[in-house]
């Protein structure tokens, strides 16, 4: 299938900064897949989805090296208007990203601003607000939610639109532990309904290692994993030293193996984790 | 330390905090947890003095809230907000750490080498822009700008977020050693489970308003009833040795519950050879 990502050697340093954000990234990703991406402060992740989104280098300004293309589209020569139709994107620095003063005009704008047809709406409103479990904030100022509450507000902006492409960066950094749980659930829903394609930059591990499919960890402006999650969590050493750790789960199932206890693959879940101990004791 | 008799906060009608009640004492570590919303940011405002309680009373060292400007407390209590651009002024890292020393009447010399010993731990360029800092790198500035203050009492909301594993462990640990050799009192908003088990012996779960649980972390990890109320999961190791039968504190951690399976299997198989 046609790469709907293309990153061609992929080389970006900001405006007076010494060292390269981005350094070499090679990455062809096909539509419909869910990718997580992980890795040190620094590693270079956001100025990744700057460059998917194409903040980089159009808004975030610096030397630009190598091709980008997202979705037909060249990140370089198109605008950031243009690309903004197919990749949806939700930001680290949620504040920035807020155009309306209201919770209910914020999913509104982003709806109007795309054409959706106007019959539908007030529909989609409804269910973002509904998906996000914040109908009860639809008329409140956004200044004066709590931080996870604006969150949630921006995801529900940018699940309203369905993109085709989703970019999250650290979009649940503030959630609670049950509402990332359920954003994780929306993003498959999208990525199954309507083969959207994922990209979830995280530092929760274990919710990675439930819904994304493959794995990118980044280190100093370089992909320098990229394969299954399961794949990545057979070397639990090397991802502690670029910072990642593995959930718990996978811990104990390598002080088991240490052990001579148990030889399969890392669980990823606690449902494999139980049948792995009872396995070990029987 | 911290005593809070009957507090309750309101905004026009709405009650964000309802009849709070607690007591933290010198050198406690705590936990803050509860579902977005729930009133976590809110009560640290108060307890810091930011914003003054509609009924109850807050007393920080034996002082009421009411009464001391939160300048005065400023000097004894370190505060970091939900997000850490908020508290960044400084147009290098270097001045962000020293700024307002003088003001807390520490001397030119101890000053400067309580900033270059936190540069070390901070390990990035002091000469750099906070805010051109990735977010993971404003937050260590952010809590570095705090320690060099050296606080008897430490109110964090939510200081991991925006960390990589590595910087998370770095954080907690240096919170921890504060803590443990100085005796700073520590009161933590995190939704992270794994972290309350790991750092903070004592955990507040707060739901709509409400402090609906206050124990030992451990214990509270194991009522998934309660948990499930104020949206929180708990730490898996801990989920684990509920699901396999085991009493609460026997193994909730990876190391333990391995230790437990060999002494089982080991066990198992001696019974199975007198047979
Ligand atoms: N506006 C900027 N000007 C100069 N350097 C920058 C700027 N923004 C980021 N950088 C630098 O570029 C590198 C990559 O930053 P980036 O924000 O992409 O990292 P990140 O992986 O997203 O980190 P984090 O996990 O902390 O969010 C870092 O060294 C950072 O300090
Ligand atoms: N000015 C205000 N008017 C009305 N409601 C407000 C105002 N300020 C805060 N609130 C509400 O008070 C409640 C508690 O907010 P707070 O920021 O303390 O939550 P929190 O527990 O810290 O949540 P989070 O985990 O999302 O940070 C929220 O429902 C919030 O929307
Ligand atoms: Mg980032
Ligand atoms: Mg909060």
């Amino acid at each position: 299938m046609e790469p709907i990502i293309l990153l061609e050697d992929v080389s970006f340093s900001y405006e007076g900064a010494s060292g390269r954000a981005l350094d070499g990234v090679r990455l062809s990703i096909t539509p419909g897949e869910f990718v997580g991406v992980i890795g040190p402060a620094g590693a270079g992740k956001t100025t990744l989805a700057h460059a998917l989104s194409g903040v980089t280098p159009h808004v975030r300004r610096g030397d630009f090296y190598g091709a980008a293309r997202v979705a037909g589209l060249d990140t370089v020569s198109s605008s950031v208007a243009e690309l903004s139709k197919t990749v949806g994107c939700v930001f680290q620095d949620i504040e920035s990203q807020f155009v309306t003063t209201m919770v209910e005009d914020e999913i509104l704008f982003a709806l109007e601003n795309f054409s959706v047809p106007r019959d539908e709406i007030p529909s989609r409103v409804d269910r973002a607000l509904n998906d996000l479990d914040i109908a009860d904030l639809r008329l409140r100022s956004i200044s004066t939610l709590s931080g996870g509450q604006k969150q949630k507000v921006a995801l529900a902006a940018a699940l309203a639109l369905a993109p085709s492409v989703l970019v999250l960066d650290e979009a649940t950094g503030e959630l609670d532990p049950a509402s990332s749980v359920q954003v994780f659930e929306l993003l498959t829903q999208l990525q199954r309904e309507r083969g959207a394609t994922i990209i979830v930059i995280e530092q929760k591990i274990m919710l990675l290692c439930a819904y994304a499919e493959r794995l990118l960890v980044m280190d100093q402006g370089r992909v320098v994993i990229d394969g299954s999650v399961r794949r990545a969590l057979e070397q639990p050493d090397r991802l502690l030293a670029l910072g990642v750790n593995c959930p718990r789960v996978t811990t104990l199932a390598a002080r088991l193996r240490e052990k001579g206890l148990y030889h399969g693959a890392p669980p990823v879940s606690l449902d494999e984790a139980e049948a792995m101990v009872r396995e070990a004791l029987a | 330390m911290i005593l809070l008799e009957n507090v309750s906060y309101a905004i026009e009608s709405r009650e964000l905090i309802s009849g709070a009640s607690l007591r933290i004492g010198q050198g406690e570590f705590a936990a803050l947890a509860g579902e977005n919303g729930a009133g976590k940011s809110t009560l640290l405002k108060l307890i810091m003095g930011l914003i003054k309680p509609t009924r109850g009373d807050i007393l920080i060292q034996g002082a009421s809230t009411r009464d001391r400007k939160v300048s005065a407390l400023a000097r004894t209590v370190g505060y970091l907000f939900q997000n850490p651009d908020r508290q960044l002024f400084g147009a290098t890292i270097r001045q962000e750490l020293s700024f307002g020393l003088d003001f807390l009447g520490v001397s030119k010399s101890d000053a400067e080498s309580r900033v270059e010993e936190t540069l070390g731990w901070l390990k990035l360029d002091p000469d750099r822009a906070p805010l051109s800092l990735s977010r993971g790198e404003r937050q260590r500035v952010a809590l570095a700008s705090l320690f060099v203050r050296r606080p008897s009492l430490l109110l964090l909301d939510e200081p991991t977020t925006g960390l990589d594993y590595r910087e998370c462990m770095q954080m907690m640990n240096t919170v921890a050693r504060l803590n443990r050799e100085d005796g700073v009192t520590v009161l933590m908003i995190t939704h992270d489970m794994e972290i309350a088990l790991d750092f903070a012996p004592r955990m507040l779960t707060l739901s709509g308003g409400r402090i609906i649980a206050d124990g030992s972390t451990r214990e509270l990890m194991r009522d998934e009833a309660m948990l499930k109320r104020a949206s929180l999961i708990p730490a898996q190791m801990v989920a684990l040795a509920r699901r396999l039968g085991l009493a609460p504190g026997e193994a909730d951690d990876a190391d333990s519950l391995a230790e437990w399976v060999a002494s089982s299997v080991k066990g198992g198989a001696q019974r199975a050879g007198h047979t």
